[in-house]
């Protein structure tokens, strides 16, 4: 080793911050700039997305086909024929009204044709791939050969029908029967697939409700159009004068955006604040820091780092939500006073809960004791994700005025209420909150840094409550 | 010589048990002192006192002419319980804790190079610290207290855990640290080694001082009290005539064949030898020394009051 090494005195003497700072970036090196965060932070939400676009498609690819014989006691000889046509012709019907012309012509046609006689069997065979049906129609049970009932619930026992559909001549006249008596019964082998139950259930449902429409002697087309029920467009006139087609939807959704994206963020960090505070605790590397830094710098330098991690997720997800909703047209539903709250709220609640899971982190030697002192912190903080709904359509009703104030949840809800754009918030109780906030924050600050001081060196088992408090006014 | 240690009367109490009781202590720069006492005698208590990481409940406490707190940077420590971060890497850790304690990032690679080279440690910088083994891990942790280059060294258990090899580089660094300059404390189990290694001793038990001295002093004040004969005859018989012989306080034959004998007071070593050989045929006669570990045991095992009657600085 050189002399130069081995003799040299101190090169310069370094500031509180200068080393607070030092412990800030090793705490934000080794949570972010890591694989596990770039996979945890960036790859599994683009995974989750990825997934949740791709799953309709895939629910749709892997439906079974649905193959077998249904049969039918049909005693007006029209209802079977006709849905068995918007089966063959629809796959999934919608309304009846929703078929095209020709369709509705074709089902008229079998409804008014001759029904087959008693006992007489109609045999088809769809030409679809996914639909692959034979029909037996009866007009009565145990007539002219005709199966009772008994017997066809055997065969859909035994599996041998995949339905059996029971109609009632009075079913499908609209004048002989009550709007709540359906006329229809569906009998179904326990093994069978929903999809396939609702694609029978809804075209014999149609059938039967077109009939009762002619019953009555109205045309389709009559009904079609009363059934269409006129909707109401709305259009958004924005601050500059332009004007965006409304989305209640997104309005709904906005505030809790806000909620939940600040909620991860700082969750995020603070749940790493936990476990490496945990981490330096039991691997012993605690008294190494503390013999080269005061535990207020190693409070503040960790929970500083941490605090950069935070930010860049938000960056990275506020910004992603940002650009998604200017390419939809609401970005002007996010205005810049909303920014700035957002990221007042932001630390106020970021200091709030780090300051815990870091004196909670302090106080214990591993997560499991940890699950027992995080637990009541964790309950206050579901309160927020618990009430979004209710404080999103009522942001100055009592529950959401009430808990505004109560920390440490408060900044979730306020960022709530004041996103809500319904009504607006009174200022003076913006700057209540603001005021009542960051003295909480600061409060919790104090207590969280005596804790850590002490809890830093205790080994042994979990202090109490009565102990944590003792600790933060020990000398 | 100024101080680099200097604590008045001292205290610390943890519910109710008293860690550390009314001690006090002197240590001059560049001395080596061994910090000995039994498990739980209140050692690393005084440790984390001096290096502030705990304060004490009264007392006063300078380390290197001012507070501890201002003073981190100057100073090495080598807690008792190590440790490391494991997933990071020797190299980087090594670093971290170097500019935690002020290094300037200029030459830092270099000088982490220099010190793994020394340690026998070349080329495990990249290697993650749960890959070494423990011997391995505790030189790294040793570095930690020493890449800074303190000027106060304060070793907590250094040996302990440590293969005869490494002990002897161990005790190398030590002494290499102390001849550039650097005051050191160390406390430890190995009493051989203390009494190798150390210019002074502060022996504590129960949370107080029971022993301060220099080495030198405390060999002068115990060596010659006893003499140690390798009789031709019959140890037994031996004994007997010691003691007959006037010269004798107490005698007593070993199970190696030997005969220990406490000389009178007021018998010198030369008049013990004469007499020795006088009471009977020898194949040898030597003046017996006291070692550390016969101190430690004579005080923590409650002779406290058997040592001060013979004069010595036990202090309690």
């Amino acid at each position: 080793m050189s002399d130069a090494n081995r003799s040299s005195t101190h090169a310069y003497k370094r500031s509180w911050w200068s080393r607070t700072g030092t412990i800030s970036w090793r705490e934000f090196k080794h949570t972010a700039l890591t694989k596990a965060f770039f996979f945890g932070a960036i790859v599994v939400p683009l995974l989750f997305l990825g997934v949740s676009f791709l799953i309709p498609f895939m629910i749709d690819k892997e439906a079974p086909p649905i193959t077998g014989t249904v049969a039918v006691i049909d005693p007006t000889g029209k209802i079977a024929q006709a849905a068995r046509f918007i089966i063959e012709t629809e796959g999934d019907p919608g309304l009846f009204g929703e078929l095209p012309p020709e369709a509705k012509a074709q089902i008229k046609d079998a409804a008014g044709a001759q029904s087959p006689g008693a006992g007489a069997m109609m045999e088809a065979v769809d030409t679809r791939s996914e639909i692959d049906l034979q029909w037996r129609v009866f007009a009565q049970e145990g007539i002219d050969g005709a199966p009772t009932i008994d017997a066809l619930k055997a065969e859909v026992q035994s599996g041998e029908l995949v339905a059996l559909v029971l109609l009632t001549a009075a079913g499908a006249d609209a004048k002989a029967t009550e709007a709540s008596e359906s006329g229809l019964s569906m009998f179904v082998p326990s093994s069978s697939s929903p999809k396939h139950q609702r694609l029978i259930g809804r075209a014999f449902e149609n059938a039967l409700q077109d009939a009762r429409v002619q019953s009555l002697g109205i045309a389709d087309e009559d009904f079609d159009r009363v059934r269409q029920r006129p909707q109401s467009e709305t259009f958004r006139i924005s601050p500059n004068g332009g004007e965006e087609e409304e989305t209640r939807e997104a309005r709904m959704l906005i505030p809790a955006g806000f909620m939940f994206l600040m909620w991860i963020c700082v969750f995020t960090s603070a749940n790493q604040l936990l476990t490496s505070t945990i981490e330096e605790k039991s691997n012993k590397v605690m008294e190494v820091l503390l013999a080269a830094a005061s535990p207020m710098q190693l409070l503040a330098g960790k929970i500083l780092g941490q605090a950069l991690v935070s930010v860049i997720m938000l960056l990275m997800y506020g910004s992603a939500a940002i650009a998604g909703l200017t390419a939809a047209s609401l970005g002007d539903l996010i205005t810049a006073s909303d920014l700035v709250l957002f990221v007042l709220y932001f630390i106020m609640a970021y200091f709030m809960i780090a300051t815990l899971m870091v004196a909670v982190g302090s106080a214990v030697s591993d997560l499991r004791e940890a699950q027992s002192l995080v637990g009541p912190v964790m309950i206050l903080l579901i309160i927020p994700i618990m009430l979004w709904l209710p404080i999103s359509e009522s942001p100055n009703g009592m529950l959401a005025t009430i808990t505004s104030f109560i920390p440490p949840g408060m900044p979730f809800i306020m960022i709530l209420r004041v996103t809500a754009a319904n009504e607006p918030v009174p200022l003076w109780q913006i700057i209540a909150s603001l005021i009542w906030g960051y003295g909480a924050m600061f409060g919790m600050l104090w207590l969280g840094a005596r804790i850590f001081r002490v809890g830093v060196l205790m080994q042994g088992k979990p202090p109490t409550p009565k102990e944590l408090v003792k600790w933060a006014f020990v000398r | 010589m100024s101080l680099a240690i200097q604590i008045e009367q001292i205290s610390k109490t943890f519910g109710s048990l008293k860690a550390v009781d009314d001690v006090s202590l002197e240590l001059q720069q560049g001395s080596l002192c061994g910090f000995l006492g039994p498990n739980g005698a209140g050692k690393s208590t005084t440790i984390r006192m001096i290096m502030s990481i705990i304060s004490p409940d009264r007392g006063v406490l300078r380390v290197l002419g001012g507070s501890a707190l201002d003073n981190k940077d100057r100073i090495g420590y080598l807690p008792e319980e190590r440790g490391l971060y494991r997933k990071m890497r020797v190299g980087e850790f090594l670093a971290y804790i170097a500019r935690l304690k002020g290094v300037h990032p200029t030459g830092l690679q270099q000088r982490i190079h220099d010190w793994l080279e020394r340690v026998q440690l070349p080329g495990v910088a990249k290697k993650r610290c749960e890959e070494l083994s423990k011997g391995m891990q505790q030189k790294v942790q040793l570095l930690s207290a020493l890449v800074h280059r303190p000027d106060l060294l304060i070793l907590d258990e250094p040996y302990s855990g440590l293969d005869p090899l490494n002990s002897r580089l161990i005790t190398e660094l030590i002494r290499d640290e102390q001849r550039r300059g650097a005051t050191i404390i160390f406390s430890t189990h190995q009493m051989h080694t203390a009494e190798a290694l150390c210019d002074r001793v502060l022996l504590i038990n129960k949370g107080k001082k029971v022993l301060d001295a220099d080495l030198s002093q405390l060999r002068a004040q115990h060596d010659g009290r006893g003499i140690i004969v390798e009789p031709s005859g019959d140890p037994t018989a031996y004994a007997n005539a010691a003691l007959a012989a006037g010269f004798a306080a107490r005698a007593a034959s070993t199970q190696k064949g030997l005969v220990e004998i406490e000389l009178r007071e007021g018998i010198g070593g030369n008049d013990a030898l004469t007499a020795a050989l006088a009471a009977g045929a020898c194949r040898s006669v030597s003046l017996r020394r006291l070692s550390l570990e016969d101190v430690f045991v004579q005080l923590v095992g409650g002779s406290v009051a058997a040592l001060q009657s013979e004069g010595g600085s036990a202090d309690v």
